[in-house]
C-alpha cells in the first residue's frame, strides 16, 4: 500500500461550482424580474397612488398578526432550537374556541351592548385555549424528545400539527364559520387625513402593545432572563439552578398566549374560523420570524410587517406589469420565494446572529 | 527542493479573536512536526485552516505542487491530506470495516451506473477497497482487524483513536494531520502511539503533523517543534530548543495556574 | 390495595379516561360504530371504548422503571388495574352523564361539539340510558382495568397468546373486505365466516381458536426453531432466503386476480405510494435531507406527462402536428423525458439549498412544494398547464390491446414502476454511493474530510429522489387520465413521509408495510377515512416518540439511534473547538 504517483494527484478542481453559477443566475434573473416588472406596472398606471397606499396598510395589518405568530417561533427556537411546526395550530386553536364565546354573546345582544367587556373575553378565552395546547404540546411530544436528532422533534411537530387539524375538526365541525359582527369594528377612522379601516387600526395598535409587553417582559423579569439564559446553553443554566423544564414551559406559554391573540385579531381582519386556517399563516409567521432573524423579538416583528406588505404589494407590484394574469393568485410564490432567497442568501435574516458554519 | 506543505502568513479571525495570526509553517516529506501551545492557541484552527473546513482570511498554502486556498475538505483529502478530530468522531452507527472503507471514498470512482448495473469495474473497485481497508486495520495489529463487523461506537476509547487514524489511512495520504492523538490515553498506550507514530512513517512514507499537549510524546516522535500562542508562531525548532525558549515557558507558565496540564 | 391507590396509577386513570373521551368527542367512537367486529354483537366503536379502558388498566400496571430515591411501589397489578380503569371509567361516565344534563336542560351542546350526537352518546352507554350508561362505564372500567392487569400475572407465553389473539380478531374483521372478495374470487362460500360487514360469531369463534393455539405452540417450539434455523448450511439458508422473494413476487403477480378489480384498485393506489415512498426515502432516509416539498417532483411527472402527451395540452395543440408525426405523443417514448425534466427540475431546485441546516431545508422545500402547486393552479399557466381545470384527456399507455387502464393491468404497470425503483434504492444503498449517504448522515464534516463531496451526494439523492417521484406521477397521469392541481397539495408530502417514517427511514419492506397500513387500509375501511390525517398525525408523533426506527428498520438506521444513546453522554462532554 504505497501513496500513488504524484502526478496522478495533481488534480485540478472547479473553483466555480455548478451551486455558484445557479445561485447567480438566480439573483440576476429576480432582481431583473423584480425591477422590470415594477417599472412597467408603475407605467401602466393600472393602480393609483390610494389604491397603493391600502394594499400597504392591509399588509401592515396583516403583518403584525404574523408578527405575533412569529414570536411564538422564535421563543421556541431560541431556547430549543427547534421549529415548532404545530405553532400554527396552536393560533387556530384559541380563535376558533373563542368563536363558541363570540356566538353565545352575540345571540344574547351582550356582545353590541358591551362591547369592550365581549372582546376581553373572547380573547382572554382564546389566549387561554391557545395556551393551554402550547403547554400540552410540549409536554406530551416535545419533552421526550429533548436531546434527540435535530429532525426527530421536526417530524414530531409536522404529527402534531396535522393531529391538532383534525382533532379541532372532529370536535368543532369541518365548515368555516363566520364570527358574529362587532358593531364598533365597523367603519372608518381617518387618521391623518386616511381614512383606514377601523379593524386594521385596532389590529396594528394591539400588536404593538402586546409586542412591548412581551419585550419588557423578556428584558425585566426573571422568567424572561431564565428564557434567554436556556437558551444561551442549558447545561449550564442548569447549574446556576434555574428550572429549564419550567422555563421552556413558561416560553411555550408566552408563545401560545400571543398566538393566541393573534388568532383574535386575525379575526378581526378576515371575520372566519376553519380548522385548517392556522397551517398557511403559521407558515408565514415562520417565514417572518426566519426573515428577521430566528431567534430575535424585534426580527419577528420586523419581519412579519416586511412580509405583510411584501406579500400584500409585491403580486400586484412585480407581475402585473410583466402581464401576469390575476396575481394576487401567486401571494404564496411571493412568501414563498422570500423564505427561499433569505435563507439562501442570508442566513441569519436582519437581526439574528450570524449562522455558523457547521453545527 | 520546496516543502511538501508550505504555509505563508496564514491569518484567520473570528470576530474579535484572531485565532491564527501571520503563521509560516511548513513541513517536508517523511517529517514529522509537532504543534504544542496552550488551549486556545489556534492550534485545531491551523488544522482547519488547511483542510479547508474554514478559508484563510489572508495567506497562501500550498501542498505538494497544489493551492489549498478556494478548495474544499473533500477535494483537499483528495490531494493527499487526511485528519483526525480532537474529539474522535466515527461514525458510530458504521462497523469498524465499514468506517474505514468510507475512506477509500476519494480513492475510488464507482457512480450511478457502476452501482445499478454492478460492473465489472464496480466489483473490482468493491474489492480493493474492502482490502485496502481491511490492510489499513491490520497496520495495528490485532487491536481493530478480529472486530471488523463490531460497531465503531462499541470499541474501547484507545481502539477509536486507533481507527480514527486507520480510517485517514484509507484515503492514502502523503500528509497525517493528527489532532491530540493521546487524549485520554494511559502511559502504556502513549508509549503505543510514539511506536504507531514513527511506524507510519518509516513503512507508510508519510509526513505527520500532530497537536499534543502530551510533552513526552512530543519529544518522543517530532523532528522539529512549532509553539503558537495567541495564533502566533512564537517559537521553531528541535524539541530541546523549544521547551528551552523563554517565550513557550513563559506561554505555558503564565497559564499553568489556571490550567491542568494534560 | 393501600400501594394501589396510589397517585401515579389515579393519573394513567384519568388518562385512560380524556382518551377514551377524546375518541369519543371527535367522532371516533361514533364513526367506527358503523362497522362491526363481530355481527350483532359488538361495534368498532364498541371495541374501541373497551381498548381504551383495559389499555388504561394494563398501562398503568406496567412494571414501575426503577427511578433513584424512589422506592419502588410493589402492588398487585391486577389491583392497580382496577384503580385505573374505575378511574377512567368514572371520568368517561361522569362526563357524558353531564352532557346528557346539559343537553335536557335545553343546551345545544352540539352547536358546539359538534360530534356529540345521540349515535355518540348510545355508543358510549352501551343504549343503557345515561344513569345506566354512566354505571356499566364505571363497571367496564374496573372489570376490563383489572382483567388487563391482571395479564401481568400470567407467563409471557400465555400473556404473548392472549393479546395475539384478541389483535388476530380484530385484524380479521377489519381484513372483511379483501377476505370476502378473495372467497368470491374463488367461487367459495363466505358466509360462514363474514355477514354484513363483520364476523359471524362462527367465524370470531374459529378465529379465537385457530390464532390462539396457532401462537401458542409457535411460542412453545420458538427455541427448537431457532435452533435449528442457525443450524441450517448457509446455502441452504440463502436458497430458502430465495425460495422466498420467489414466493412472494409469485403472489404479487397473481394478486389482483385474487382479488377483484376493485381491491386492485386499491392495490395500484398503494403501489403508487410504495413508489413515492421508495423515491422520498433514498432522500430522507439514505441522505438523511428533510423533504417536505416531495410532492413536487410527483406533480412535475405527472403534468410533464399531460404536456407531452395530452392533446388538450398546448405543446401538442399548437405543435401537434410535429408532435404526433414523430410519435412523440406516445406515453412510452414521454417516459425518459419527463423523467430527465424531473431530474433536471430536482438539480435546480436541489443546488441553492442544499447547503442549509436540515430543519431550514425543510421548510424551504416545503415552499417548493407550495410554489409549485400554486403555479398550476395560477391563471398565468393555465393556457399551457389547464390552471383550475387541469390537463385532461392524457391518452392510457399503448398499446390499446393491454388496457393498462382497467384496475388489475394498471397495478402490473405499478408494479414494475416499484420493482424499478426498489431496485435502484436497493443497488444504491449498498454501494459507495450508500457508504457516503450514510457516512454525511451521521456528520457532515467528517464525511467531507473522508473526501465525500457533501453537495455532490446531497444533488445526488435529490436528484434520483426526484426522477423516482416523476414516475409516480407518470403512473398517475396514466390511471386517472386527468390531471388536477388539486392532487398536489402538501398532504400528499405528508402521506408520503408518513409511510416511510412508521416503516422506518431507509427500510425497503418498510415502504410496503407502511403503504399498506397507512394507505390501503383507509382505502378500505371508509371508516377511517375521515381520521386519516388525524391518525397520521398521531402516528407521527407516536413514531418518533416511541420507535423512532420504524416497523420494520433498517438495521443502519436502527444503530444510528441506538448508538447516538451510547453515545449521547460523551458528546455531551466533548464539544469538538475544531468544527463548532
Amino acid at each position: 500500500m504505497t501513496a500513488p504517483a504524484t502526478s496522478s494527484r495533481r488534480l485540478r478542481f472547479e473553483r466555480l461550482p455548478l451551486r455558484r453559477i445557479i445561485l447567480i443566475s438566480l439573483s440576476i434573473a429576480i432582481v431583473y424580474g423584480v425591477v422590470a416588472g415594477s417599472a412597467a406596472t408603475l407605467r401602466m398606471g393600472t393602480f393609483t397612488a390610494a389604491d397603493w397606499r391600502s394594499l400597504v396598510i392591509n399588509g401592515i395589518a396583516r403583518g403584525s398578526v404574523y408578527a405575533l405568530i412569529a414570536i411564538g417561533y422564535t421563543l421556541v427556537y431560541g431556547i430549543l432550537f427547534m421549529i415548532n411546526f404545530a405553532h400554527g395550530e396552536v393560533f387556530m386553536s384559541g380563535a376558533y374556541t373563542a368563536f363558541f364565546v363570540a356566538v353565545a354573546f352575540g345571540r344574547s345582544g351582550y356582545l353590541n351592548a358591551h362591547p369592550l367587556v365581549s372582546i376581553g373575553a373572547i380573547l382572554i378565552v382564546s389566549m387561554v385555549t391557545s395556551t393551554l395546547v402550547a403547554v400540552i404540546l410540549e409536554r406530551v411530544a416535545y419533552r421526550p424528545l429533548r436531546g434527540a436528532p435535530r429532525l426527530v422533534p421536526l417530524i414530531t411537530a409536522i404529527g402534531a400539527s396535522f393531529f391538532l387539524q383534525y382533532t379541532f375538526r372532529g370536535l368543532y365541525g369541518a365548515q368555516a364559520r363566520a364570527y358574529p359582527t362587532i358593531n364598533v369594528l365597523q367603519g372608518t377612522w381617518t387618521i391623518f387625513g386616511v381614512e383606514i379601516l377601523r379593524t386594521q387600526v385596532i389590529v396594528v395598535v394591539a400588536a404593538i402593545l402586546l409586542w412591548i409587553a412581551l419585550f419588557t417582559f423578556v428584558a425585566k423579569t426573571r422568567t424572561g432572563r431564565s428564557m434567554r439564559a436556556v437558551g444561551e446553553d442549558r447545561e449550564i443554566a442548569a447549574l446556576m439552578g434555574i428550572n429549564v423544564d419550567r422555563t421552556i414551559v413558561a416560553t411555550f406559554a408566552i408563545g401560545g398566549a400571543l398566538a393566541g391573540a393573534a388568532g383574535i385579531l386575525y379575526v378581526f381582519l378576515f371575520n372566519q374560523v376553519i380548522f385548517t386556517m392556522g397551517f398557511f399563516p403559521g407558515i408565514k409567521a415562520f417565514t417572518a420570524a426566519v426573515l428577521g432573524g430566528i431567534g430575535s423579538v424585534t426580527g419577528a416583528a420586523m419581519g412579519g410587517l416586511l412580509l405583510g406588505v411584501l406579500e400584500a404589494v409585491g403580486p400586484n407590484l412585480f407581475l402585473t406589469g410583466v402581464g401576469v394574469p390575476s396575481p394576487n393568485q401567486l401571494q404564496p410564490v411571493v412568501a414563498f420565494g422570500i423564505l427561499v432567497l433569505v435563507l439562501i442568501f442570508l442566513p441569519g435574516g436582519f437581526l439574528g446572529a450570524p449562522e455558523e458554519k457547521r453545527a | 527542493m520546496s516543502h511538501l506543505l508550505d504555509l505563508e502568513g496564514v491569518s484567520k479571525r473570528f470576530g474579535g479573536v484572531q485565532a491564527v495570526d501571520q503563521v509560516d509553517f511548513h513541513a517536508d516529506q517523511g517529517e514529522i512536526v509537532g504543534v504544542i501551545g496552550p488551549n486556545g492557541a489556534g492550534k485545531t484552527t491551523l488544522f482547519n485552516v488547511v483542510t479547508g473546513f474554514y478559508g484563510p482570511d489572508s495567506g497562501k498554502i500550498r501542498f505538494d505542487g497544489n493551492n489549498l486556498v478556494g478548495l474544499k475538505p473533500n477535494q483537499i483529502t483528495k490531494v493527499g491530506i487526511a485528519r483526525t478530530f480532537q474529539a474522535v468522531r466515527l461514525f458510530g452507527a458504521m462497523t469498524v470495516l465499514e468506517n474505514a472503507m468510507v475512506g477509500q471514498h476519494p480513492r475510488t470512482r464507482a457512480g450511478v451506473f457502476g452501482a445499478l448495473f454492478h460492473t465489472s469495474s464496480t466489483r473490482s473497485e468493491e474489492e480493493r477497497v474492502q482490502a485496502k481497508a481491511g490492510a489499513a486495520l491490520d497496520f495495528f495489529g490485532d487491536r481493530l482487524s478480529p472486530r471488523l463487523n463490531s460497531l465503531a461506537s462499541e470499541l474501547a476509547y484507545a481502539d477509536r483513536r486507533r481507527l480514527e487514524i486507520a480510517r485517514a489511512m484509507a484515503t492514502e495520504p502523503k500528509l497525517l494531520l493528527l489532532d491530540e492523538p493521546a487524549a485520554g490515553m494511559n502511559p502504556a498506550e502513549k508509549d503505543g502511539l510514539i511506536e504507531l507514530i514513527g511506524r507510519l512513517r518509516d513503512e507508510k512514507g508519510y509526513s505527520i503533523v500532530l497537536i499534543e499537549h502530551d510533552m513526552p510524546v512530543i519529544s518522543g516522535v517530532s523532528d522539529r517543534v512549532v509553539a503558537l500562542d495567541y495564533g502566533k508562531k512564537i517559537a521553531e525548532g528541535t524539541y530541546e530548543e523549544v521547551a528551552a525558549n523563554q517565550q513557550v515557558i513563559e506561554a505555558y507558565l503564565g497559564k499553568s495556574a489556571t490550567q491542568g496540564q494534560t | 390495595m393501600r400501594a394501589a391507590l396510589s397517585r401515579d396509577n389515579v393519573r394513567a386513570g384519568l388518562i385512560g379516561g380524556v382518551t377514551v373521551l377524546y375518541l369519543a368527542l371527535v367522532g371516533m367512537i361514533e364513526r367506527f360504530q358503523d362497522r362491526d367486529v363481530i355481527t350483532d354483537v359488538i361495534g368498532l366503536g364498541t371495541l374501541l371504548i373497551l381498548i381504551g379502558l383495559a389499555g388504561t388498566g394494563y398501562m398503568a400496571s406496567r412494571p414501575p422503571k426503577p427511578r433513584p430515591g424512589r422506592k419502588p411501589v410493589t402492588a398487585n397489578p391486577a389491583l392497580i388495574g382496577l384503580v385505573a380503569g374505575t378511574t377512567a371509567g368514572v371520568l368517561a361516565g361522569a362526563v357524558i352523564l353531564i352532557l346528557e344534563l346539559l343537553i335536557s336542560a335545553g343546551v345545544d351542546v352540539r352547536s358546539v361539539l359538534a360530534s356529540v350526537t345521540p349515535g355518540m352518546l348510545s355508543t358510549m352507554e352501551f343504549g343503557l340510558g345515561p344513569v345506566g350508561g354512566a354505571l356499566i362505564l364505571v363497571g367496564l372500567g374496573a372489570a376490563l382495568g383489572a382483567g388487563a392487569g391482571a395479564l401481568r400475572l400470567l407467563s409471557d407465553q400465555l400473556r404473548d397468546t392472549v393479546t395475539f389473539t384478541l389483535t388476530a380478531v380484530l385484524l380479521m374483521s377489519l381484513m372483511e373486505p379483501i377476505l370476502s372478495a378473495v372467497l368470491d374470487g374463488l367461487s367459495l362460500p363466505d358466509r360462514w365466516l363474514y355477514e354484513g360487514g363483520g364476523l359471524t360469531v362462527l367465524g370470531a369463534v374459529l378465529t379465537v381458536v385457530a390464532a390462539g393455539a396457532g401462537r401458542w405452540f409457535w411460542k412453545e417450539r420458538e427455541p427448537q426453531r431457532k435452533e435449528a434455523v442457525a443450524l441450517l448450511p448457509a446455502d441452504r439458508r440463502t436458497l430458502y432466503r430465495k425460495l422466498a422473494v420467489f414466493a412472494a413476487v409469485a403472489f404479487l403477480v397473481v394478486l389482483p386476480w385474487l382479488v377483484g378489480s376493485f381491491i386492485s384498485d386499491v392495490l395500484g393506489t398503494v403501489g403508487l405510494y410504495v413508489l413515492l415512498g421508495l423515491g422520498l426515502n433514498i432522500v430522507v432516509g439514505y441522505a438523511g435531507l428533510l423533504d417536505l416539498g416531495y410532492v413536487a417532483f410527483f406533480a412535475v411527472g405527472a403534468y410533464a406527462t399531460g404536456v407531452l402527451t395530452s392533446p388538450a395540452s398546448y405543446l401538442v395543440r399548437e405543435e401537434g402536428q410535429l408532435f404526433a408525426e414523430k410519435g412523440l405523443t406516445n406515453f412510452w417514448v414521454a417516459l425518459p423525458f419527463v423523467v430527465l425534466i424531473a431530474v433536471i427540475i430536482g438539480i435546480l431546485i436541489g443546488a441553492p439549498v442544499l447547503r442549509l441546516r436540515g430543519d431550514y431545508l425543510a421548510i424551504v422545500t416545503l415552499g417548493f412544494g407550495e410554489i409549485i402547486r400554486t403555479l398550476v393552479l395560477s391563471d398565468w399557466l393555465a393556457p399551457y398547464l389547464g390552471g383550475a381545470q387541469g390537463l385532461l384527456n392524457v391518452p392510457p399507455p399503448p398499446p390499446e390491446a393491454l388496457d393498462l387502464r382497467a384496475p388489475q393491468n394498471v397495478y402490473y404497470l405499478i408494479l414494475v414502476f416499484c420493482g424499478i425503483a426498489a431496485f435502484v434504492a436497493w443497488r444504491l444503498s449498498d454501494s459507495r454511493i450508500g457508504r457516503a449517504w450514510a457516512a454525511m448522515r451521521e456528520d457532515e464534516s467528517v464525511a467531507e474530510a473522508m473526501g465525500v463531496s457533501i453537495i455532490r451526494y446531497k444533488l445526488l439523492a435529490f436528484a434520483m429522489g426526484a426522477g423516482v417521484g416523476s414516475l409516480g406521477g407518470v403512473f398517475f397521469a396514466a390511471k386517472i387520465g386527468s390531471i388536477f392541481p388539486n392532487s398536489f397539495g402538501l398532504l400528499v408530502s405528508i402521506n408520503v413521509l408518513s409511510v416511510i417514517i412508521l416503516g422506518g427511514l431507509g427500510s425497503i419492506p418498510g415502504v410496503i408495510v407502511g403503504s399498506a397500513v397507512l394507505v390501503g387500509l383507509p382505502e378500505l375501511l371508509r371508516e377511517f377515512a375521515e381520521f386519516r390525517l388525524l391518525i397520521y398525525g398521531a402516528i407521527l408523533v407516536a413514531i418518533m416518540i416511541l420507535r423512532p426506527e420504524g416497523l420494520v428498520p433498517n438495521k443502519r438506521r436502527q444503530r444510528e439511534l441506538h448508538a447516538r444513546d451510547a453515545e449521547a453522554e460523551l458528546s455531551v462532554i466533548v464539544t469538538d473547538e475544531a468544527t463548532s
